[in-house]
């Protein structure tokens, strides 16, 4: 399936779209969790920028994830935003960073699917799955099916 | 040791505050207006003399902000040789180093800060503030990049409160003495919004926002304006006021370069970075400080301007509060009990203005304007200010020129 530059643009209209983000775009909207990978020393760069901070390499390619990884950061909204209409429609929502089996430090943000915000705990292994948000694929996580071989990693910085 | 030759060569010389108000019905540039006439009286300079401002805003325009352009223009300044807008922590250090650099000698430094619409039903129910908000996209994320951001900016934070507990093994105590302490000092501050004293039990049992962070955890909006007049040290003794100086001062930059980034951890945002070029420029020590203020928009900026400042290690808080805390008067009591924290109230109990209100209150305490709060002899104190992610500042003032 392909998915041209407009449509991307048309499906995400409040999104600022730049080169260094579109196929990143591209990716949700065929259900792939595209992070940008070093082609010459395999770092994954995120968020989306368009060369490695470890060797400077321009050659860095969205590459599809895993979508193994650890719930390191979550919480939850319970008021939103005086002033903000789409939170006050959504009402709670729960928001989680999760630390990618790819890379230590590899942080997506996302939400929940299939659990609820009290069955979060921290390092819980979690698997990647898609929900549908505002007519669109959202990528969202739940509790890793099995026996779950994402290894809790060291605390790192990025680059 | 760290190059600083801007130690003891760039004043403090006038400070001016507005009330601390839940509506002052003025705009920011009202705001800011009022406490730069008050900051510039307090100076005793002319305005002609001032040839430098740091505006309240984060780009050039900042519509409805007291931008330089705007406080310019209003004040009838007729020429200056350096303007830049700033905010948070590091508004103060791009005025220092305005005047340290010699791209202007006398400088203005506004900051207004005001109850947005998206702070409360009530705020947003006000239509001065709900149009500010629809026009500057005050409280939203637009135009971003939402696979990477948090839907508010409170969010992160409360899930880094979560982490912190669960890494180190302790309970909310350590978020909940910050906001005790900070309402305990506002009760004394006859400037701060909310002076009514709180215990620990409060604390836990005020209204969860985003879990586990609650509202006692959050700044206290308002309407309020801050200014400080700076100047070269050899102006200053010309000047009729007492001078307060600068010893030393760092902005913390770290590989997080976005707003709201999730790759770093605990002991790696920007407070430690700022902290530590701090303390790389001076031969004081955290000891040395008299007074510390730690940045509060939300108790856990103020728990990681601590533990980088120095007064204890990473995720040791917990203990270091506990053996500090003075149970008569309900307020941290640091460096063995000599060094009080944030003693107007700060963010979470005088108001929101960012970092502004701790740079003037450190001011006046150098300067022992301080009345029934006043700490006795203090002649230095530490600031940390700004975000997890952007706009830290460390700085150190002192009584006297080093």
């Amino acid at each position: 399936m392909t998915v041209s530059d407009d449509e991307v643009f048309t499906r995400y209209p409040d999104v600022l779209i730049t080169y260094d983000n579109i196929e990143h775009y591209r990716g949700l909207l065929q259900r792939r969790l595209l992070i940008n990978r070093c082609d010459d020393c395999g770092y994954w760069v995120y968020p989306h920028r368009p060369i490695c901070p470890r060797c400077w390499s321009w050659s860095v390619t969205p590459t599809e994830v895993s979508g193994r990884g650890r719930v390191h950061l979550f919480t939850q909204v319970r008021q939103p935003r005086a002033n903000d209409k789409a939170g006050q429609r959504q009402g709670s929502v729960v928001l989680i960073g999760v630390e990618l089996a790819e890379q230590p430090g590899l942080r997506y943000l996302s939400t929940v699917d299939g659990m609820e915000f009290a069955d979060l705990r921290h390092d819980l292994p979690v698997e990647l799955t898609w929900i549908e948000r505002g007519g669109l694929p959202a990528p969202a996580f739940r509790p890793a099916a099995g026996d779950d071989s994402a290894q809790p990693s060291e605390e790192a910085p990025v680059g | 040791m760290a190059r600083n030759p801007l130690r003891g060569q760039v004043a403090v010389v006038g400070v001016g505050s507005t009330p601390y108000l839940r509506d002052a019905k003025k705009t920011y540039l009202g705001l800011a207006l009022e406490a730069a006439i008050a900051a510039i009286k307090d100076a005793g300079v002319d305005k002609s003399e001032i040839n430098g401002i740091v505006g309240s805003g984060r780009d050039v325009f900042s519509v409805g902000d007291a931008t330089y352009l705007a406080v310019q223009g209003a004040l009838g300044i007729e020429k200056t040789t350096w303007v830049l807008n700033s905010w948070l922590g590091s508004c103060f250090v791009y005025a220092a180093q305005a005047v340290a650099t010699g791209l202007c000698d006398t400088l203005l430094l506004v900051q207004a800060y005001r109850r947005g619409a998206e702070m409360s039903q009530s705020a947003a129910g006000d239509r001065f503030r709900q149009r500010q908000a629809e026009i500057t996209g005050a409280g939203s994320w637009r135009n971003t990049d939402l696979a990477q951001r948090w839907y508010h900016n409170g969010e992160p934070y409360a899930a880094w409160m979560a982490r912190y507990m669960h890494d180190y093994g302790v309970s909310k105590d350590v978020f909940g003495r910050i906001a005790v302490n900070n309402r305990s000092h506002a009760a004394r501050n006859p400037n701060a919004a909310a002076r009514t004293p709180i215990t620990l039990d409060d604390y836990h049992a005020s209204r969860e926002i985003w879990t586990p962070m609650q509202l006692l955890d959050m700044d206290v909006p308002v309407d309020a304006g801050e200014a400080l007049v700076l100047t070269t040290a050899e102006r200053a003794r010309d000047l009729p006021g007492q001078a307060v100086y600068i010893d030393a001062m760092s902005l913390g930059g770290t590989q997080i370069g976005e707003f709201y980034e999730n790759g770093l951890g605990w002991g790696q945002f920007s407070p430690w970075r700022a902290m530590e070029g701090l303390w790389e420029r001076t031969d004081l020590t955290v000891e040395d400080a008299d007074l510390f203020y730690a940045y509060d928009g939300f108790t856990v900026n103020a728990l990681a301007f601590t533990e980088a400042a120095g007064f204890c290690g990473l995720g040791e808080a917990t203990d270091l509060f506990q053996s500090s805390w003075d149970k008569e008067q309900n307020i941290l009591r640091l460096n063995g009990g000599r060094t009080l924290m944030s003693t107007n109230g700060g963010n979470l109990s005088q108001g929101r203005t960012g970092g502004a209100g701790y740079y003037s209150e450190a001011v006046r305490q150098l300067r022992g304007d301080c009345g029934e709060r006043q700490a006795a002899g203090a002649r230095t104190a530490l600031i940390g200010a700004g975000s997890f992610y952007h706009d830290p500042a460390a700085v150190l003032l002192t009584a006297e020129a080093r």
